[in-house]
């Protein structure tokens, strides 16, 4: 081997050396990573067939909104038969105002159907015979043509049947798809179907269905009478409601969700669309889990989750303290001009650790406000004994601008014709006891200070104790010219037995 | 000679005679649903279109008439028993709820079918329907007017707790014939042609071997949702089904 | 002369099959004249008394009628001799103004139907509509003459009544309707 190629052996095998090594690094993390990841996938549709259906065949038991069935407590594939009905219902979408829905089960939105993965649902969809359209159901947890629509088109008083296994776990929207089919999902054609996962929903205390739709009409937002569907508002995106459950009342008053503190609650949240997006928030509490878009994951500590337009989320939440949270599509507009707003209405015990309610009310000076330090001295002092004049007077002018200058000014002038002077003003100068109960107790009605005429209302300094009038009456006497002086704590107590107080006063 | 026979009067039982027949004539015509196979227009040859639908005095003289049509005797093949004429009283009796100028439902193809040519007529094909529709009080074709499309899909928009009119109520359009809107969905001779898919959002993607060499059925104009509706309507129906707002009525060729 | 559809089942009383009439879901009551492929005229309810299938084709179609005829065959060959001899297939043209009786026998010798338990029939316009609205078969002439419609085999039972229908074509038969052909076609089974 020649000189060169000699210094060169050292450096390649190091080099080979750290590229192997890397190479041994990644696969290994690689391979940790591929572990992990197959440990908690579900395995999709793939793994979703659990075998032809056992036992019994059971009638799902379907709910309207706020309400969801009870869990299916299967550990077995069943076969379940849902028998699901449309009804063309006029019902009040907000107070005196009426709307043509079209619905499934004659709610929007419709019934809540429950069933487990590897489940073989024979669906039967009715259209009820005063029915004016033939409408069909497109479920996103089937997988097939249309998701069921191209076998469910259905004339009014007719019946269709088909038949599906539904292989993926996961909360889904479901859906008329019969033309124009946003005109049918404008109408309130859309409802939620749970594929509960083979080992079933974790327990909680409360579980909930809300679902968020846009709705189009011809009149404004609460024009009273019968309101036709927009289609042109449609298809600009320009809702005039925007509402959870299909009414403005539908989770207000009565109709909150109810939950107790110290309770677990889930709420399956779909959003029917047509065309909006939600920004799902409720005010006052944070999301602990957010199954995001109903599917098989969660994130932790959420605030506000999107809701895609025929998608859904699942949140759980603890109830920590009593209140109502309200609950809100955060495109904030819309919860307060166009009805995105409900409530969850959580009763119990407070905990004031959590949240305290209000606990203080107290003045803000915001820059009005001076040191306080003399006032503290002037306390000090005359806890001690030993006020001097020079102290009230520093601690007067402190809290004379506090509180006084508002009107009279800093500088004592006052407001030509609205607010008396209080510099070099004869009035005062007069009669200091007068001034002391002008203090204590307002003043209404005219008086001439320095030849000009002022009426206008002085409120009772209510709020001032007997140090503080003396300290701020001491200081304008010995300012702007005035005549000088010296009021006591004790002059001003005289005062104050001496006088009564005008209504409204506090003391 | 132009055969006018004149409206019914109540409870008549001496002919069914239907409306009158008003005259349409020919023209050209692009219909909103986009046929693959033709190039634009559709030509309309001139024909005679009942005034107003079908009541249910004229209806009932007719299964007075030939009693084989009657509620009850129908064959099921004909007309399904539980919907054809459900809401009569009886078979020879409409009943108090039932009015007698009321455009006849819950009829089924085969019956409307019969009652057509029992006068020497046929149903309307989808066609010769549509282009009638498409007119208003002053135009022979209002259907691009935002305003006339918001009216139509306002009837669909009402729910059907109220009772149907009776005929004749709505204004005449340009060609004198009244009650094509805002009154029932009616049956066309080839309502067997609306081959659309089931699941409507396949419009563009023809289904090959289900309608065998299927020249897609699409809109032309897919803003007019209220024709899209009625062929909605008509895709959903078999010949033998009825419902309680599809009626019918009837044409003929130019004499 | 046109037949007036209101008259189809008065006719029924004076077939020379039957003294019952004809359940009131027979297909068999349309009254329209149907013409076979000999040129020979007969009326559907002289074809009561046997379980047959039936389906609309045409002969210049294109993509789907070879196969209607195929899905017939393999129907046909998947029955025991004794099975064969108890039905009858029936093909009516949703064509008649191409499809005449010279038509007819052309796809007979194309495809070596036998005509003892094959027919291919045409009838009038009137006819083939009300045919295909008494089978659920949808469809629509084109500019061009040529025709999209559904296709489907149809399983009547010996009074005509409807037992099954399939829409899956070809050679190979839809398992679900084999069985109700062989059902249909059992010796204790419906008359």
């Amino acid at each position: 081997m020649g000189a060169i190629m000699k210094h060169l052996v050292v450096p390649i095998i190091i080099a080979a050396a750290l590229l192997s090594l890397s190479g041994c690094k990644s696969e290994k993390t690689d391979e940790a990573a591929a572990t992990t990841a197959a440990i908690t996938d579900t395995g999709g549709s793939a793994a979703g067939d659990f075998g032809p259906p056992q036992g019994e065949p059971i009638n799902a038991i379907l709910t309207s909104p706020p309400l969801v069935p009870p869990p299916t407590g299967r550990s077995t594939p069943a076969k379940v038969i849902v028998q699901l009905e449309v009804r063309e219902v006029e019902m009040e979408i907000s107070e005196g105002v009426k709307y043509t829905f079209w619905t499934f089960g004659g709610t929007v939105p419709g019934s809540f159907i429950r069933v487990r993965q590897g489940d073989t649902v024979e669906f039967h969809l009715k259209n009820h015979p005063d029915s004016k359209m033939p409408h069909n159901i497109d479920l996103h947890a089937v997988t097939g043509p249309g998701g069921g629509a191209a076998s469910s088109f259905t004339a009014p008083g007719h019946a269709s049947q088909f038949t599906f296994k539904a292989l993926n776990a996961g909360l889904y929207v479901y859906h008329c798809a019969t033309a124009p089919v946003g005109m049918h999902v404008a109408n309130g054609m859309y409802g939620l179907i749970l594929v509960e996962p083979p080992q079933g929903m974790p327990k909680v205390d409360k579980e909930y269905y809300v679902m968020q739709g846009d709705f189009y009409t011809v009149g404004k937002y609460r024009e009273k009478g019968v309101q036709p569907f927009d289609m042109q508002k449609a298809i600009d995106e320009n809702p005039t409601y925007v509402l959870f459950n299909g009414s403005e009342g539908a989770l207000l008053g009565d109709n909150a969700l109810k939950l107790n503190v110290g309770e677990t609650v889930r709420m399956y949240v779909g959003n029917g669309g047509p065309n909006l997006v939600s920004s799902f928030h409720i005010i006052g509490e944070i999301f602990d889990k957010v199954y995001t878009e109903g599917g098989s994951r969660y994130q932790e500590n959420v605030q506000t989750t999107l809701v895609p337009a025929g998608g859904s989320t699942i949140i759980e939440y603890k109830a920590e303290v009593p209140g109502t949270g309200v609950i809100v599509d955060h495109s904030i507009f819309r919860a307060f001009n166009k009805g995105a707003l409900g409530m969850v209405k959580t009763s119990g015990p407070e905990n004031k650790a959590i949240y305290s309610g209000k606990e203080v009310d107290s003045v803000y000076l915001g820059d009005k406000a001076v040191s306080a330090a003399p006032v503290a001295a002037a306390a000090t002092a005359t806890a001690g004994g030993v006020l001097t004049l020079a102290q009230q007077i520093k601690a007067g002018e402190a809290l004379y601008n506090g509180t006084c200058s508002v009107c009279h000014q800093s500088n004592g002038d006052g407001i030509p014709n609205v607010f008396p002077p209080l510099a070099k003003s004869d009035y005062l100068n007069a009669d200091k006891t007068r001034a002391i109960g002008i203090v204590l107790n307002g003043l209404n009605g005219p008086v001439t200070v320095n030849g000009a005429k002022f009426d206008s209302v002085m409120p009772p300094m209510s709020q001032l104790n007997d140090d503080e009038v003396a300290n701020i009456v001491t200081f304008t006497l010995n300012s702007w010219g005035n005549k000088g002086g010296r009021v006591t704590a004790a002059d001003v107590a005289q005062v104050r037995k001496a006088t009564p107080r005008p209504q409204g006063a506090a003391h | 000679m132009r055969s006018v026979l004149l409206a019914c009067c109540l409870f008549s039982t001496a002919s069914f005679a239907g409306s009158a027949y008003v005259r349409v004539p020919a023209g050209g015509f692009s219909s909103v649903l986009k046929y693959e196979d033709s190039k634009g227009k559709q030509k309309i040859v001139g024909f005679e279109l009942m005034k107003n639908p079908v009541t249910n005095a004229q209806f009932l003289a007719f299964v007075r008439k030939y009693p084989q049509w009657q509620k009850g005797k129908a064959p099921k093949a004909f007309a399904e028993p539980t919907h054809y004429l459900s809401h009569w009283q009886s078979a020879l009796v409409l009943g108090g709820k039932v009015k007698p100028q009321q455009p006849v439902t819950q009829v089924s193809w085969f019956s409307a079918s019969a009652y057509c040519e029992a006068q020497g007529a046929r149903l309307p094909t989808w066609n010769e329907w549509e282009y009638t529709a498409a007119a208003d009080r002053t135009r022979h074709d209002a259907r691009k007017d935002p305003a006339w499309r918001e009216s139509i899909l306002g009837w669909y928009a009402k729910p059907s707790n109220t009772p149907i009119a009776d005929v004749g109520k709505t204004p005449a359009n340009v060609y004198g014939i009244q009650d094509l809107h805002g009154l029932i969905w009616e049956w066309t001779e080839d309502y067997s042609a609306m081959l659309v898919s089931a699941d409507n959002r396949n419009q563009s993607d023809p289904d090959k071997s289900k309608f065998c060499g299927a020249s897609a059925l699409s809109m032309a104009d897919k803003e007019n949702y209220a024709v899209m509706m009625r062929v909605a309507m008509l895709s959903s129906l078999e010949a033998v089904n009825s419902t309680s707002n599809l009626g019918f009525r009837c044409a003929k060729p130019l004499p | 002369m046109k037949k007036l559809l209101f008259a189809l089942f008065f006719c029924f009383a004076l077939t020379t099959n039957a003294a019952t009439p004809l359940p009131g879901d027979s297909v068999l009551q349309i009254n329209n004249t149907f013409t076979n492929q000999d040129g020979k005229n007969f009326k559907l309810s002289e074809r009561r008394g046997k379980p047959q299938l039936i389906a609309m084709f045409y002969t210049s179609c294109r993509y789907i009628c070879p196969l209607i005829i195929d899905s017939g065959k393999g129907v046909d060959n998947s029955l025991t001799p004794a099975e064969r001899n108890n039905l009858s297939i029936l093909l009516v043209s949703i064509d008649p103004k191409r499809d005449t009786p010279k038509a007819l026998m052309y796809i007979v010798n194309k495809r070596k139907l036998d005509t003892k338990r094959w027919t291919l029939a045409r009838t009038d316009e009137k006819g083939v509509r009300t045919l295909a609205a008494l089978l659920g078969v949808r469809y629509r002439m084109l500019d061009d003459g040529e025709f999209n419609h559904t296709s489907a085999l149809i399983l009547l039972d010996a009074e005509g009544r409807i037992l099954a229908r399939t829409e899956t074509l070809g050679s190979k038969p839809d398992p679900q309707f084999l069985v109700a052909v062989k059902k249909a076609l059992a010796p204790t089974g419906k008359r």
